[in-house]
């Protein structure tokens, strides 16, 4: 009992016969325990897995909806939904078998029509999706349990396609539900996994609540990460939206929250001396910083000034600046690809590692034609880490000679800006900073920012035909062997070009009180499996 | 009197349609795009030109004011761009925690600021005026983020008397509901108590000096039934004005305070659709507030004529 509960029972001792109309409702300590409060990263301000992909919607989703395959902790797709799989021999017809007895929230079962409908959504709106959908011949419920899914072509990656965790995931939502113009927020929120979603109880901005569903059927085996068993150990989840950190740390020492998902690494010390909380790596895939160029403006359409970036970049410097001195939590990236996953290579990124050399940069930024011309950098000050990421390149553009039109601004105004190809000096820009999930930059199936495709591809628009071919040889890749093989291609290409500029690995950290059991690391939070005592 | 609230009541409406067009300017001009926000840093320029259409945030200036003057006029203030919820629902949902926050913060400081101010006259140049007064600057001059923490750390994490943050509806309990709100209360009251106990111990200085306040005493009048009777009375208009234009210091401070204790109030949401761009959101909000300052300077104005009969509307 804790000294304000104690405080409190005296009391109410005393009062309680003057006093009981105002007491408040008393949670019995097992309904306490079944109820799990999570303080996620950010706000669900909506609730659309396909229209809006940002992670804290995914995250949530991932409770809500069920997937036809999850990747697992070795990143493999694993069955989820679906009982068994047939391809035919030639790779264009894929037909796919339900479990028995999956149902939504409102009760109905769910059928292959649901499925089709589904991925007709998702399909329109994912990378992955959308390549399927190009080869697309026809998408169709065979029976209740069965869809059937016939190509032009053959598409290796159809299960990681399923089962990926970037988003948008392909969750399974039912008919009418999936029938909404994928560009439009849907207005129901009912899936088939562990937990559903209590409307009712939302409050954006400050609380969303998910209870058990008692008719959830998981998988026999053990739960790895999107695959296998999803057993719920608690009642509910509420996810308590705290905006500042420190209000945040306070609330998870006070016990009035259970776990915190990213503690910012400031705080993590004071957190680490309480002995009622345990702190760890939150997601081993981390995230990778992205210092992004524009290519289609000088100087950085020219090659040569974009290597300068790459030769003078010290990595340390930007690592330590979004996570201050915790060694454990950065690791040098010389190429593009998340360390400690399968794929992972250094191939060609020779010009990232030792000693930095300023008079490399100059020297190619002056071959360039670069004559002091105003760079423009967009940096969102709102966002710690492209706040850091930006005053670092800051400096180091200005110890390379660079003449820099600092531009501090929010992310909602980044965000615009960044989507404008006119030149800087007509309102568009130069460099601006973001960062990627490391679970996303694991191979290039949902890794946009890799991608050289011109006008096609994300914000800086690199043309690059090198990195596209190796992009398509990985799709079309057998076995692993091949797969390895186009992604140091890949990288290699990438790093000479500078699609983008890579200015390091770095990790996060989770929270939780100890008395919370099960928490898994992951690139999201998972719920199942985890046990509040 | 009844047909002067009418009418400042209906004065309220041009008032309101310059904010209303001001506001939608304003936003309209102001950089940032609600459709790369929910399309994520992933999406590709396609998929946020695609969603920004879906939103009709590419039609011209004039059909979106006009669409959105027709919903005010409606009793509509639109859907937010991002939950999909009625604006209506979504201040409904955060109106009582900000009116909470704001009445007992009112009711805290008032009575503490105003027997500070009424002290400091009466004890005018002594120790007691120049720490109160001295409570004063500081309450000027921290803050109020660092009082919040202040507070949060030494009751909340130290004692452990009270939560650190959150909100519970008074439907639920008297004590559940007020033991939130102390802590934010006294930290968003710092500034307003220090702007009445000053206003309150000038006006009580110059009101001390009259001639019948020196006729109350010479009547052999209690020390108390002067200071709070005679004086207090008299002094009670510029006060009450104080007191009015502080709310506008409340809803801002709202904002900071309602962050610091994760309160779910509209200060928060107001941040949270800034940030986004959620138009609507905004727009909806800026009216309210509007509209709460227009009432409270009516109210302030009802209350002077309690307070001085000499008043007439």
């Amino acid at each position: 009992m804790d000294r304000r509960t104690f405080i409190k029972a005296g009391a109410g001792a005393g009062l309680v016969a003057g006093t009981a109309g105002l007491a408040a409702p008393a949670l019995s300590q097992g309904a306490a325990a079944k109820t799990l409060r999570f303080v996620p990263q950010a706000n669900l301000a909506n609730f659309d897995p396909i229209w809006g992909t940002q992670y804290v919607v995914r995250n949530a989703a991932a409770l809500v909806w069920d997937t036809l395959y999850g990747v697992d902790e070795t990143l493999t797709p694993q069955r989820q939904m679906v009982e068994s799989e047939e391809v035919s021999s030639d790779g264009l017809t894929w037909t796919f078998k339900l479990r028995s007895g999956l149902k939504f929230h409102d009760g109905t079962p769910v059928l292959a029509k649901d499925c089709v409908a589904s991925l007709i959504r998702w399909s329109a709106r994912d990378p992955m999706g959308l390549m399927i959908k190009a080869l697309q011949k026809e998408l169709v419920a065979v029976d209740d349990r069965t869809f059937k899914w016939v190509l032009s072509a053959p598409y290796p990656k159809m299960l990681l396609a399923l089962a990926k965790n970037n988003a948008p995931c392909s969750f399974i939502m039912p008919e009418r539900i999936a029938r909404t113009d994928p560009f439009q927020q849907i207005t129901e929120y009912i899936g088939s996994g562990p937990m559903r979603f209590v409307r009712g109880d939302w409050v954006p901005g400050a609380r969303a609540v998910f209870e058990k569903f008692a008719d959830y059927v998981p998988r026999s085996e053990k739960a790895s990460w999107l695959a296998g068993g999803k057993r719920m150990l608690v009642d509910r989840i509420e996810w308590v939206i705290m905006p500042d950190p420190a209000t945040a740390s306070a609330a998870l020492q006070n016990g009035e929250v259970d776990w915190w998902e990213n503690p910012i690494a400031d705080l993590v010390p004071v957190l680490r001396r309480n002995r009622n909380i345990r702190v760890d790596i939150g997601d081993p895939l981390g995230n990778i910083g992205a210092f992004r160029l524009n290519h289609l403006h000088p100087p950085f359409n020219d090659v040569r000034a974009r290597r300068a970036i790459l030769a003078a970049l010290d990595q340390e410097e930007f690592m330590r600046a979004i996570v201050g001195s915790d060694d454990s939590l950065w690791k040098p990236l010389p190429g593009f690809f998340t360390p400690g996953t399968p794929l992972y290579t250094e191939e060609g990124g020779d010009i990232l590692k030792g000693p930095r050399n300023i008079e490399l940069a100059k020297r190619l930024l002056a071959e360039s034609g670069y004559k002091g011309e105003p760079v423009t950098m967009v940096v969102a000050q709102d966002q710690p880490v492209t706040k850091a990421q930006g005053d670092v390149a800051h400096q180091l553009l200005k110890r390379i000679g660079m003449n820099v039109d600092f531009v501090a601004t929010d992310w909602g105004t980044t965000g615009q800006r960044r989507a404008l190809k006119t030149p800087p000096a007509q309102g568009g820009w130069n460099i601006f900073f973001s960062w990627h999930a490391g679970a996303d930059c694991t191979n290039p199936a949902g890794y946009t920012a890799i991608r050289a495709n011109g006008d096609r591809a994300w914000f800086g628009w690199p043309d690059i035909p090198e990195v596209e071919r190796q992009v398509t040889a990985w799709f079309d890749a057998k076995n692993l062997d091949e797969e390895k093989a186009a992604i140091r291609a890949l990288n290699k290409a990438a790093v000479e070009n500078v699609v983008f500029v890579p200015p390091g690995f770095f990790l996060t950290y989770t929270a939780w009180r100890s008395n919370v059991t099960g928490i898994t690391k992951g690139p999201l939070p998972f719920f199942w499996d985890v046990a509040k005592a | 009197m009844f047909v002067y609230v009418v009418r400042r009541i209906l004065a309220t409406i041009p008032v309101m349609a310059v904010v209303a067009l001001f506001v939608f300017s304003l936003l309209y001009i102001a950089p940032g795009d609600p459709a790369a926000v929910i399309a994520g840093d992933q999406a590709t320029p396609e998929d946020v030109e695609k969603i920004r259409r879906s939103l009709g945030l590419d039609r011209p200036f004039v059909i979106r004011f006009g669409e959105w003057v027709w919903q005010i006029a409606r009793f509509d203030l639109g859907t937010s761009i991002f939950t999909g919820l009625p604006v209506t629902q979504l201040i409904a949902q955060r109106l009582e925690p900000t009116l909470s926050l704001m009445v007992v913060t009112l009711i805290i400081a008032v009575s503490i600021a105003v027997p500070l101010g009424v002290l400091a006259a009466w004890k005018a140049g002594t120790i007691i005026d120049r720490t109160i007064m001295g409570f004063a600057v500081f309450g000027f001059s921290v803050p109020v983020f660092v009082v919040g923490y202040i507070l949060a750390y030494v009751f909340a994490l130290e004692l452990d008397w009270l939560p650190v943050q959150g909100y519970t509806p008074i439907s639920r309990g008297f004590w559940p509901w007020l033991e939130n709100l102390i802590l934010p209360s006294i930290a968003l009251g710092m500034v307003y108590i220090a702007l009445i106990a000053r206003i309150t111990r000038a006006t009580m200085m110059e009101v001390l000096q009259q001639d019948y306040i020196r006729t109350a005493r010479a009547k052999g009048l209690s020390q108390r039934t002067v200071l709070f009777l005679h004086a207090l009375k008299n002094a009670a208009v510029p006060v009450i004005t104080v007191i009015g234009i502080g709310v506008a210091l409340l809803i801002g401070g709202a904002v900071v305070t309602e962050s610091v204790f994760a309160i779910p109030g509209l200060g928060r949401l107001t941040v949270d659709a800034i940030l986004r761009r959620d138009y609507p959101v905004i727009q909806g909000l800026v009216l309210l507030f509007s509209f709460i300052y227009v009432l409270v300077n009516l109210a302030v104005d009802l209350v002077y004529t309690l307070v001085d009969p000499r008043i007439r509307y």
